[in-house]
């Protein structure tokens, strides 16, 4: 990554980048100041809380929190580079099938994992690379199907997608209805997304994967804003093209993949957020990419604080939460097409 | 079986769970019932049964008997629950059967220190039995328990354990439905708490071949010829209903069609596996019987 | 130094598009490629441009082979203007020529951007939406984009520019200021070569013609050389006068 990197974003766009900075970490605490149970943050600092509080606030609300930034970022970065590569404003994991392939990998590793023997220390990875897998394996489709991405006509692509889901949730409910009850539970909730559950050690080698691969993939900023051109011009420019939709198709994997392995499909992120961050700025990359993380982040801190409080002490299915916001915006953002 | 031997039979399998399983699954009494969280409605309905109700703070979506019920905060589906949303009831005691979920949460909630318990369930008579006696053992209560399984229970089992070695009905093809939709009608497979129902009569369930609930196509009903079918839905039980039932074509074909042999019942009460299954299953079988 | 290019032979699919060319590229000149539709203008520059590969032939860009010269490398020595794509997403028009500094070092970027906007007489168009300005507009935009490629600090080699019809939406006068440019460029030591259709201009300001028909090179050498009427005529199918003191083509 150039040193001008953050030289080259417009004041705008800095001032843009420090709001969110804000938002994101008011979020934070918000997200670990509120549930469903009682408790005074003050009295963290003090150090008056009693044990359940403290298992609350650090084996309960911490990760369920942090993860749900991770995966909110993971959801945005992956829909900025999709929408970047593919020159097409309706890309999203979600829609163009990889998060349902991610699911389908975690399904059959939820249930047919059982029988394959594997090592006890293999298995804690064995779910989210089995997600990842299912991922590379629709984005490779994809590929083909688009020729290589040199068609990025709109129409493919999102046709691709729906059968790609098809596929995809007739794989998931074959498994369901052949499995016995205990792995049901595993699968039953995938559709629609939930942080629940979440502890530190379930999450922290994803944590670790979704860091690097994000850090790995703001490299990309440049090249993507020179692809905008069209593939020949990007070419001229000095622009490996093949090796940025590997590169993007391998990122894009990686994090929504590992963010479904964890806590099933949750869709619209990928599509909104992007979106919303070009309208606040503009449309170059080194400040959309970071831009979508802040905000990807922060948006789903708050959807899962929503999801567990507004019926507490019971709690919706997150994915509900970021679709009831998301299909709106995708309303919206037709009728807008439709003016241009 | 004369009230003794029920004790004994109760207390080794006390003692079993004592000595050999992890302490979510035992009986013991629990240091504190004081706030009890439920996820399973025959819990529920036991805990009213035993008048232990006012310790309830929180239950499932299942638990809807009885009335009462309505008043109570819920946490939500029992295959998701929130283990912040249960901490925040505050409870001493969490009762629940092995359909809790997601696994994370209950591992969260035995790591938090509250005592979690998961009522095994045997779907039989003595499974009954054993769950109300469970239940009212970790409250503190198994003398009281033991009274009320007395004086409102044991004579109702011991009936219907008669009716079952009695054999009359061994023969008798009976299938139990739990939902009728035109496009799907979902029956009891093996393996589920309605071919547990049926067997409790003595009778034979014709789709025990396959596993779980699935659904079956009219021709295979009426290639099985079923002489009864149990539908778990009281608010089907008007004539009316009975009629159109029986109008259906698929129906008329089998015995229990053309004699109009649908028995409808409450679904918690057949299926619940607490207190009230026993009653129900008795009334049924009593009626199969005439 | 120059580009030398050597019995190219380009292949699309089955089809043969371009049959054994072999020209040069000069530093200091303007070498137009003319010729109807279909001859292989655009295949030809797609392939000097690395964007095509060839099936026979060379491409010697400063003494190396084309293979030998790594993509970034391309990049600082030759810059390409064609057809371009729609742009999706709102950039500012600056923005656009901000995507042919490929050195991305941003204290020389405002100065370059300067020197172009006023070459190129695109000042008032760099604050704009990219998307609302005209066809025309659009067009001046990349012209500006691809100039401002070279415009960076590698000085090692000679360096080239080429433009495929990059006046086809343009008005007379912004015709004229985008061919007076070119000729500065040539006086500044770039080499510069264009596809066209307007004859007049070829023979105006190119210093070497090259005439394309059906994929084959059938005539290469100065104005004075190639363009005459007997020429022209018969690559164009159309009955073509070449008059030498006015320096004009007449073919309606």
């Amino acid at each position: 990554m150039n040193k001008s990197y953050f030289f080259n974003l417009k004041s705008k766009q800095k001032i843009i980048i420090l709001v969110l900075i804000f938002t994101f970490l008011f979020s934070l605490i918000t997200g670990f100041w509120n549930g469903s149970y009682d408790l005074e943050i003050i009295k963290f600092f003090k150090n008056e809380l009693d044990n359940i509080q403290q298992f609350v606030l650090k084996k309960i609300r911490f990760p369920r929190v942090i993860l749900a930034a991770f995966v909110g970022s993971s959801l945005a970065l992956s829909g900025a580079c999709l929408q970047g590569l593919f020159r097409n404003p309706l890309a999203d994991p979600g829609l163009i099938g990889v998060s349902s392939g991610a699911a389908l990998g975690a399904a059959f590793s939820i249930v047919l994992g059982s029988e394959i023997i594997v090592g006890g220390y293999l298995k804690t990875f064995l779910l989210p690379l089995s997600a990842i897998l299912g991922s590379v394996v629709v984005i490779v489709l994809l590929s083909i199907i688009t020729n290589g991405f040199k068609n990025s006509n709109i129409t493919y692509i999102i046709l691709a997608g729906i059968a790609i889901n098809s596929l995809a949730g007739v794989g998931i409910g074959f498994l369901t209805y052949i499995s016995d009850d205990a792995e049901l539970r595993g699968l039953s909730f995938w559709s629609m997304g939930s942080f629940e559950g979440i502890s530190w050690n379930l999450i922290i080698p994803s944590i670790i994967m979704i860091l690097i691969t994000t850090l790995w993939t703001l490299t990309f900023a440049r090249k993507l804003d020179i692809i905008q051109l069209g593939e020949n011009d990007a070419h001229r420019l000095g622009v490996n093209i093949r090796k940025l939709k590997i590169n993007i198709i391998i990122s894009s994997s990686i994090i929504v993949g590992v963010s479904t392995s964890l806590v099933g499909m949750i869709g619209f992120v990928g599509l909104v957020v992007p979106h919303l961050v070009r309208l606040l700025g503009g449309s170059n990359h080194n400040y959309l990419l970071i831009a979508s993380i802040l905000f990807g982040s922060s948006l789903m801190i708050i959807a899962d604080l929503i999801s567990r409080t507004i019926i507490q002490p019971a709690q919706l299915p997150v994915g509900l939460i970021t679709s009831a916001i998301g299909a709106p915006f995708f309303l919206w953002l037709i009728y807008n097409m439709k003016r241009k | 079986m004369n009230n003794r031997k029920y004790y004994l039979y109760l207390f080794l399998l006390l003692i079993f769970n004592w000595s050999t399983s992890q302490k979510n699954n035992s009986c013991v009494k629990t240091i504190n019932p004081s706030k009890v969280v439920v996820a399973g409605g025959s819990i529920t309905e036991i805990l009213y049964f035993l008048n232990l109700e006012e310790k309830i703070v929180g239950i499932d979506v299942t638990s809807n008997f009885p009335e009462e019920t309505k008043e109570i905060q819920s946490i939500g589906y029992v295959r998701n629950l929130s283990s912040e949303g249960i901490l925040s009831l505050e409870p001493t005691l969490v009762l629940g059967e092995d359909d809790m979920g997601p696994p994370t949460t209950i591992n969260q909630i035995n790591e938090s220190g509250i005592d979690l318990r998961i009522i095994s369930e045997s779907q039989n008579i003595d499974g009954i039995i054993y769950k109300i006696m469970c239940i009212g053992s970790i409250m503190g209560k198994e003398y009281e328990t033991e009274n009320i399984i007395n004086n409102q229970i044991l004579n109702q089992a011991n009936e219907l354990k008669n009716i079952q070695k009695k054999n009359n009905l061994k023969d008798l093809n009976i299938m139990l439905v739990l939902s009728m939709q035109p496009s799907s009608i979902i029956v009891a497979g093996n393996n589920t708490s309605g071919n547990s129902f049926i067997k409790m009569l003595g009778a034979k369930n014709i789709f025990d071949s396959f596993e779980g609930w699935k659904s079956v196509s009219k021709e295979s009903i009426i290639k099985k010829n079923p002489d009864y079918i149990l539908i778990p839905e009281k608010n089907l039980h008007k004539n009316s209903e009975v009629e159109k039932l029986s109008e259906d074509l698929m129906f008329k074909n089998t015995n229990a069609g053309k004699k109009g042999n649908f028995i409808f019942e409450d679904g918690m009460a057949m299926l619940g596996f607490g207190p009230r299954t026993i009653l129900s299953a008795l009334k049924i079988a009593k009626i199969i019987n005439e | 130094m120059s580009i030398c290019v050597n019995n190219l032979s380009c292949k699309i699919g089955r089809k043969e598009i371009l049959k054994n060319i072999s020209l040069e590229i000069n530093v200091g000149e303007i070498i137009a490629i003319l010729g109807p539709n279909g001859s292989g203008k655009s295949t030809l520059i797609n392939t000097i441009s690395g964007n095509l590969k060839k099936n026979s032939g060379e491409i010697i860009i400063n003494k190396k082979k084309i293979e030998q010269i790594n993509l970034k490398k391309q990049a600082l020595i030759r810059a390409t203007m064609s057809q371009s794509h729609k742009i999706l997403y709102d950039f500012k028009s600056k923005e656009i020529i901000e995507l042919g500094w490929i050195q991305f070092n941003s204290s020389n970027f405002s100065e370059a951007l300067k020197k172009v906007s006023v070459e190129c007489n695109i000042l008032d168009l760099l604050e704009k939406n990219f998307s609302i300005l005209s066809g025309g507009e659009q067009q001046r935009i990349h012209f500006a984009r691809t100039l401002i490629q070279l415009y960076n600090d590698f000085r090692d080699e000679e360096r080239y520019y080429f433009f495929d019809e990059p006046s086809s939406n343009l008005d007379l006068s912004h015709e004229m200021t985008l061919f007076k440019i070119l000729k500065q460029k040539a006086n500044e030591s770039y080499g510069v070569l264009i596809a066209l259709h307007d004859l007049n201009l070829a023979y105006n300001f190119a210093d070497k013609i090259a005439i394309l028909k059906k994929g084959k090179l059938v005539h290469y050498g100065t104005p004075e050389e190639v363009l005459n009427n007997k020429n022209l005529s018969e690559v164009y199918e159309l009955p073509i006068r070449v008059n030498k003191d006015e320096r004009m083509i007449k073919y309606y």
